[in-house]
């Protein structure tokens, strides 16, 4: 073995992996601690209150520490019979995990249509079902709702689940650009071997949409986990609420004190799934780039 | 594989999807059973009635109530997009935005009169003149289940630390006026710019901010609109007796220092809060529902009368909650025997409890009522209910057309006056263009 010359100057000069202290570097680091600080003390106070007694949550000046940590707030939302919280989160989940099945289902269909196949009028649809973003949800309201109750479905989680079987025409338009920007060639060779158009759209066009997949199905379970006004309008009793209405219902009275610790506790506890939700699917984000890597 | 996997979950959804579809639809009107449906806020002190319902169907086995909810945000929303379907509720009342004017001009209400032939209000012990509330052109539209009226909330740990009197229950106590009530005021304020210190006398919530002015003599409406469905025909901002009522009622906060400013008020119980909770208000004019969860506040807490104002005649706003029938409803009469059900005393007794402190407007079980406070006397809260409702009012939002809107003006419009930011009388012109404007549109 040869032996090697410490003293010898590197052959290229090694950066010091610190950067020296300037003020600069000082100022922009507390500025970004400042930033920090403001952007977690709402999460600091949803956090702290939830940890608080019904006494110590109207103290003024507000704790920042609980004095004693009332863990039994988290219990009591699964115990405490007139708030059905427990009921409330399966009911999101429900609807949150078949609205996201039956987007991505209808919307993937539809956008693989759209890239791939070209007729004179695909434009022209394709702009039709576009313009049904410009309608504000209060406008189909009303009729949605003369729809959907003449069904029988009135105060039933089918109103919230069922439309997302029928498309949404943003995640078709997120879908059919993606579905573009794969290659013919990949098809070509996909028919070559044999594979119906079915398999094609199966086995081919979906794996390698896993991000733009990933994408429609964060924003859906999103906006179906945060919708307010649907399941307001279509549910009645409080065993069929969804978590919004649920937390909304938590403080709707002006005759009686909001329990904010028991709300804080819920809010936490529906802010999991997103957070978790948002974690699994980024890693499948980055994934799908990756495999995706055709030049 | 991932062929088999796509259709199973295919599979899977339809099923669910077709299997909720069948449910539902289930005719309620077998063997002449009929159901009723109670629409309200869902807050534990209204949803109690789900627990009466066992009782009542087994006293009318024709009879099934529903309950259905939503939160008190939406209830307005949800209330008229169901009405719009068709599918509104039997019974329900104004626990939203909207009032009982509001509903009646826009033809939700049915006309009870027809089904009271054999009704009267002295067997469920309900004074005639609540009963006229809800009465348009002699015809009833409403029958009161809840009387809330204005209480002076008072904090017994602060008049205590400040060796200031209580004040009293009674009335009729001519000692007791608007001046010396700013007087205990003074003494109890710490105007201070450090939030731990400062504290504040009173925080004068008497009425909205339309009615506010009614306390010291002066009405903001002409006479014409508590009588004619709620329109006002003219609008008295420009009056001076109004325009002096404003700035006394806003000389709280900036002259004499003794009410909080909305900024302190925000920032020691939120947005909506109510800063007497905070423990930093010595006294409080407010609706009587805030002693409902009196039980839990931190500190000790008084109840005591509006003092003598400028007007002799109204010191109180009372607030009387009816139930109405709404005109699309398919069993007037059932749903009517179900709101009579609610007012008989042994049902307006067991309320109290259940609702956790709900005041009846049945007045035999409103004896029961008065002892339902922890370290409040019945006797005082008695008192301060039977002055409240021979000098008052009845609450502006019920009797006025479009209430939702007009309160809202008034609310935006006087924000820059508590802000401090704005004189009353460049204000006041502002909200009188504008409410004109806003009169003249809806009630063409």
């Amino acid at each position: 073995m040869e032996q090697i010359n410490l003293a010898a100057p590197a052959p290229v000069p090694v950066k010091s992996k610190r950067r020296p202290l300037s003020w600069n570097r000082i100022i922009g680091f507390i500025l970004l601690l400042l930033v920090t600080v403001i952007m977690l003390a709402p999460l600091w106070f949803m956090v702290t209150t939830s940890l608080k007694n019904s006494k110590e949550m109207l103290a003024f000046p507000p704790t920042l520490i609980p004095q004693t940590f009332a863990w039994e707030n988290f219990s009591e939302l699964f115990t405490n019979t007139e708030i059905k919280f427990g009921q409330q989160y399966m009911n999101s989940l429900i609807v949150g995990v078949l609205a996201v099945i039956g987007t991505l289902l209808s919307s993937s269909l539809v956008a693989f249509g759209f890239a791939r196949y070209h007729t004179k009028v695909s434009n022209l649809m394709f702009m039709l079902v576009l313009s049904t973003l410009m309608l504000p949800y209060p406008a189909i309201m009303i009729p949605q709702f003369l729809l959907f109750t003449k069904m029988g479905m009135h105060d039933t989680l089918l109103p919230l689940i069922l439309p997302n079987f029928f498309g949404s025409a943003y995640m078709i338009f997120l879908l059919r650009q993606f579905f573009s920007s794969i290659p013919n060639e990949l098809y070509d060779a996909g028919r070559m071997d044999g594979c119906s158009e079915f398999r094609l759209f199966a086995n081919l066009t979906l794996p390698l949409a896993g991000p733009a997949l990933a994408t429609c199905a964060i924003f859906t379970f999103i906006w179906n986990w945060n919708d307010l006004l649907t399941p307001v309008l279509y549910l009645d009793s409080q065993e069929n609420f969804t978590l919004p209405v649920g937390l909304a219902s938590m403080m709707s009275s002006k005759f009686r004190l909001a329990p904010w610790n028991l709300l804080m506790a819920a809010s936490i506890l529906s802010s999991l799934p997103i957070i978790v939700l948002f974690t699994v699917a980024q890693r499948r984000f980055v994934e799908g780039i990756v495999l995706t890597g055709i030049k | 594989m991932k062929k088999r996997w796509l259709s199973a979950i295919l599979c899977v959804s339809l099923v669910t999807v077709l299997a909720g579809c069948g449910g539902g639809s289930k005719s309620a009107e077998e063997n002449g059973v009929v159901t009723i449906t109670h629409y309200t806020i869902d807050s534990p002190d209204r949803t109690f009635v789900e627990k009466l319902i066992p009782d009542f169907e087994k006293k009318h086995p024709n009879i099934k109530i529903k309950v259905t909810k939503a939160p008190y945000e939406q209830f307005d929303s949800k209330l008229q997009s169901a009405i719009a379907a068709k599918n509104g509720p039997d019974v329900t009342s104004q626990w939203g935005y909207g009032g009982f004017m509001e509903y009646y001009n826009k033809g939700m209400l049915a006309d009870l009169t027809p089904y009271l032939k054999d009704f009267k209000a002295s067997d469920y012990n309900i004074p005639e003149n609540l009963m006229d509330i809800y009465k348009v052109d002699g015809k009833t539209y409403g029958i009161p289940l809840n009387s809330y009226v204005s209480v002076l909330l008072y904090n017994k740990d602060l008049f205590d630390k400040a060796g200031v009197a209580y004040p009293p229950t009674d009335y009729e106590d001519k000692s007791w006026t608007f001046d010396k009530m700013v007087e205990n005021a003074k003494k109890l304020t710490v105007d201070s710019k450090n939030l731990a210190e400062a504290q504040y006398g009173l925080d004068f919530g008497w009425g909205e901010r339309d009615q506010r002015p009614q306390y010291f003599g002066a009405d903001v409406y002409s006479e014409d609109t508590w009588t004619n469905g709620g329109k006002p025909s003219q609008i008295n901002l420009d009056k001076p007796n109004v325009i002096d009522a404003y700035k006394q009622i806003y000389s709280l906060i900036w002259e004499k220092k003794v009410s909080p400013t909305p900024a302190f008020s925000k920032s020691v119980s939120g947005q909506f809060g109510d800063p007497f909770l905070s423990g930093k208000i010595g006294m409080s004019a407010v609706g009587s529902w805030s002693l409902a969860s009196s039980n839990n506040f931190n500190f000790k807490v008084g109840v005591a009368a509006i003092p003598q104002g400028p007007n002799e005649k109204v010191r109180s706003v009372l607030y009387v909650d009816p139930l109405f029938v709404l005109k699309d409803s398919k069993h007037p009469k059932e749903a009517l025997e179900w709101i009579k059900y609610l007012i008989t005393t042994e049902v307006q007794e067991k309320s109290i409890e259940l609702s956790g402190g709900n005041p009846p407007v049945n007045q035999k079980a409103a004896e029961k009522y008065y002892a339902s406070f922890e370290g409040i006397e019945p006797a005082q809260i008695k008192q301060v209910y039977e002055g409240a409702f021979k000098y008052g009012f009845e609450s502006y939002n019920h009797l006025m057309d479009n209430y939702s809107q007009i309160n809202e003006l008034f609310i935006n419009e006087l924000a820059g006056v508590e802000n401090g930011e704005k004189k009353v009388e460049d204000v006041l012109p502002v909200i009188q263009e504008k409410l004109k404007k806003l009169l003249d549109r809806v009630n063409k």
